[in-house]
C-alpha cells in the first residue's frame, strides 16, 4: 500500500451480547481491568486506551453483536461499500442513531459471509482524558480480534475487499494484517459464527503472567495460556468472560512492516498454535486435532 | 580473605544412578560427559562438567567453588584452619574425580560441605543438550544455613561474597558481578536447596513449564519472576527431592563499589513479583 493511503487503519471496538450486562461489566472492569466510561440505551462502555470506549456490553435482546473497524475517510467508505456490493455483501448506511450508539461520525454496516456484523465506521471517538484502569492489569490498548467463521473462502474475500491480508496460515485460520503489525484480525473455521476473542495488549510478559495468577486466585476460568502464538510471536492469556466471550491479555507480537510478505503455512497442529506447549481443551477453534 | 571466583560444581550421591541419569537426560536436559559404574558426570556449558551424581546416601553433597591459583588454596586452607574449621586437603585421586587439579574440603558454619578447587578442566567440545531445554550453563546454588545471620557473616567477611539483596534476613550474595551465586535459605540441617541453571529466554521457561507439566515432574515455585535480581524462573524436583531451578535475565551489579543491598520484606512478593506461590518448596524466615 506504498503511497496510498489505506482503506481501513484499526480494529476500533467490539459491541457484545450477553445475557446479564450487570454481571459482564463487574467481569470486565474488576477482574479484567477496563475502565467504565458510559451507559447509554442499556449498553454499557468500557476504556482500554485514548479512544472514548473499545468494548460495549448490552443485552442479547439489543441489536447483534458487532466488530468496528475504523475507515480511513469518508472516500474510503465509498470505496468499501462498493466493493462489498460488487462481491454479494449486505451493506448499508447507519442511521443517525445507530452512528451515536457508535460513538462514530458515519458508518457502514456490513455482514461476512458467516454473518458476522462488522461496522466499518469513520471518525470514532477519542476522549480527552487518559485512561484510568480500576486495577493494575498493564493494558496499553485494544489490540484485535479473533472471529469464528462458517466459510472461511468467502469471508476471506471480505476481508480482502477491506484491503486485508494474509499474514500467515495455520491450517485454514487466517491472520489477517491491516497495519505493520502480523495481524489485527484472525478468522477461525467454526462451525458457528461470532467474536472468538477479544485482544487487548499489555505492557510485557511481566504482566502476562501477573495476570495469569490474578486469574487463578479469582477462579476465573484461562481458557488457554500463558502461551505463544508460532505464527505471529505474540503471548497471549485468553479468559473467559461472561457467556463463554473470550477476553485476552497479549504482547510482543511480529512486525511484518511494508516488504512484500509471502504468507507462511503452518500445519494445524498444537506447536503452531503455541510453541510454549499451552493448550485449550475446550474451545474447539483453539485447538489442534489429536 | 578467601577469594571465591566462581561456583564450579554440585556433587549428589544417590542410591539409584539410572533414575538420575534419566531425570538429569530427559527432563533436566543436561549432556553426560562421563558415565561410571559409580559416577556420573553432567555437562551444562563450557565446562568439563558441573554436576556429578555418585551412588551414595543422598544427604551426602558438595559445592565447589573456584579459586585463583595455588597460594590462595593454601592460603585459604590456613584461614579456615585458624578459625576451626577442619580442613581436608585432596588427594590425588579425589581431584582426578573432580577434575580439577587440587582442592580443599571444609564445612561452613551450617555444616555444608564446600570445596575450593584450583584450575577446573574446561572442555574443548561445545555444550551439546540431551534435550532443547535452551541451558546456558550452571549459574548458582540455594544453600540451607540453620542461621543465615552468622552464615552471612562467615561468606562475606571469612570470603569474598558480597550481599545483593536481603529478603527478610535472608541474603543473596554474589561473588563476581552476577546477582547472585549463593543464596541461603533457612532450614534445620545442612543440605543444598536448589541448583540453579540459566536458560536462553522467558520462551525456554515457559516451554520447560509445561513440558515438565506434562511428564508429571512436580513444579514447586513458578513460572515466577524476582523482584531481587529479575529473573524469571521456574523451580522443580528431582531425584531424592532435590530442587532444580531455570531461570533467565539475572541482573548483573553495574557498579561493585556503589550497589547497596535492598531490603524486602520476607513475603510472597519478594519471591515472586507475577504471583506464584511456593508450593512443596519450604521459604521461612524464621
Amino acid at each position: 500500500m506504498k503511497g496510498r493511503t489505506p482503506l481501513v487503519t484499526s480494529v476500533s471496538y467490539v459491541r457484545l451480547r450477553v445475557s446479564e450486562p450487570g454481571a459482564g461489566a463487574r467481569f470486565v472492569s474488576d477482574l479484567f481491568g477496563l475502565q467504565r466510561v458510559d451507559d447509554q440505551d442499556g449498553e454499557l462502555s468500557f476504556r482500554s486506551d485514548d479512544r472514548f470506549r473499545t468494548v460495549s456490553l448490552s443485552r442479547s435482546s439489543n441489536e447483534g453483536a458487532s466488530v468496528g473497524i475504523e475507515v480511513w475517510d469518508e472516500a474510503a467508505l465509498e470505496e468499501i461499500g462498493a466493493r462489498l456490493r460488487e462481491r454479494g455483501f449486505a451493506v448499508r448506511a447507519a442511521d443517525g442513531l445507530e452512528c451515536r450508539r457508535r460513538y462514530v461520525h458515519s458508518a457502514l454496516l456490513a455482514e461476512d459471509a458467516s454473518r458476522n456484523r462488522v461496522d466499518l465506521i469513520t471518525r470514532p471517538q477519542r476522549s480527552g482524558r487518559r485512561y484510568f484502569p480500576p486495577r493494575d492489569a498493564g493494558i496499553v490498548q485494544f489490540h484485535s480480534v479473533g472471529l469464528r467463521s462458517t466459510d472461511h473462502v468467502r469471508d476471506l474475500a471480505f476481508w480482502r475487499a477491506l484491503g486485508a491480508e494474509v499474514s500467515d496460515w495455520v491450517g485454514d485460520i487466517a491472520y489477517l494484517r491491516i497495519d505493520g503489525l502480523h495481524h489485527r484480525i484472525a478468522l477461525y473455521p467454526s462451525q458457528r459464527n461470532g467474536l472468538l476473542y477479544a485482544a487487548f495488549e499489555v505492557e510485557s510478559l511481566d504482566q502476562i503472567m501477573q495476570n495469569s495468577y490474578f486469574m487463578q486466585e479469582n477462579q476465573v476460568k484461562i481458557i488457554q495460556g500463558p502461551g505463544r502464538q508460532s505464527a505471529s510471536r505474540q503471548i497471549f492469556l485468553h479468559i473467559e468472560g461472561p457467556d463463554g466471550l473470550i477476553f485476552s491479555y497479549v504482547n510482543g507480537m511480529a512486525e511484518v512492516g511494508d516488504k512484500p510478505w509471502l504468507a507462511r503455512q503452518f500445519p494445524l497442529t498444537a506447536t503452531s498454535l503455541c510453541n510454549w506447549g499451552s493448550e485449550s481443551k475446550d474451545v474447539p477453534e483453539l485447538s489442534a486435532p489429536g | 580473605m578467601i577469594q571465591l571466583k566462581d561456583v564450579s560444581y554440585v556433587r549428589l550421591s544417590s542410591p539409584d544412578l539410572e533414575s538420575a541419569e534419566s531425570f538429569a537426560t530427559t527432563c533436566l536436559g543436561l549432556q553426560i560427559a562421563e558415565r561410571g559404574r559409580k559416577a556420573l558426570y553432567l555437562r551444562s556449558d563450557e565446562r568439563a562438567h558441573t554436576l556429578c551424581y555418585s551412588e551414595g546416601d543422598p544427604r551426602d553433597q558438595a559445592v565447589g567453588f573456584e579459586v585463583e591459583d595455588e597460594a590462595s588454596l593454601q592460603n585459604a586452607a590456613s584461614t579456615l584452619e585458624s578459625l576451626g574449621h577442619a580442613v581436608h586437603a585432596g588427594t590425588i585421586e579425589e581431584a582426578e574425580q573432580r577434575k580439577v587439579k587440587a582442592f580443599i574440603g571444609f564445612r561452613d558454619p551450617t555444616g555444608n560441605h564446600i570445596e575450593l578447587v584450583l584450575r577446573p578442566e574446561r572442555s574443548g567440545r561445545r555444550y551439546f543438550a540431551s534435550r532443547d531445554a535452551g541451558i546456558t550453563g550452571f549459574s548458582h546454588i540455594g544453600l540451607n544455613s540453620t542461621d543465615p545471620v552468622r552464615d552471612e557473616k562467615f561468606w562475606t567477611q571469612v570470603c569474598n561474597a558480597r550481599v545483593s539483596d536481603r529478603i527478610g534476613d535472608i541474603p543473596l550474595m554474589r561473588v563476581n558481578a552476577i546477582h547472585h551465586t549463593i543464596a541461603l535459605v533457612r532450614a534445620p540441617h545442612a543440605g543444598i536447596q536448589h541448583i540453579n541453571h540459566q536458560v536462553e529466554t522467558n520462551d525456554d521457561v515457559l516451554r520447560s513449564y509445561y513440558f515438565l507439566n506434562q511428564r508429571r515432574v512436580p513444579i514447586v515455585f513458578g513460572p515466577g519472576r524476582h523482584p531481587t535480581s529479575g529473573a524469571r524462573f521456574l523451580y522443580f524436583r528431582g531425584p531424592n527431592g532435590m530442587i532444580f531451578e531455570y531461570s533467565v535475565g539475572v541482573d548483573e551489579v553495574e557498579d561493585e563499589a556503589t550497589h547497596r543491598p535492598r531490603q524486602f520484606g520476607f513475603e510472597p512478593a519478594s519471591f515472586c513479583m507475577w504471583g506464584s506461590k511456593p508450593a512443596g518448596m519450604a521459604l521461612s524466615n524464621s
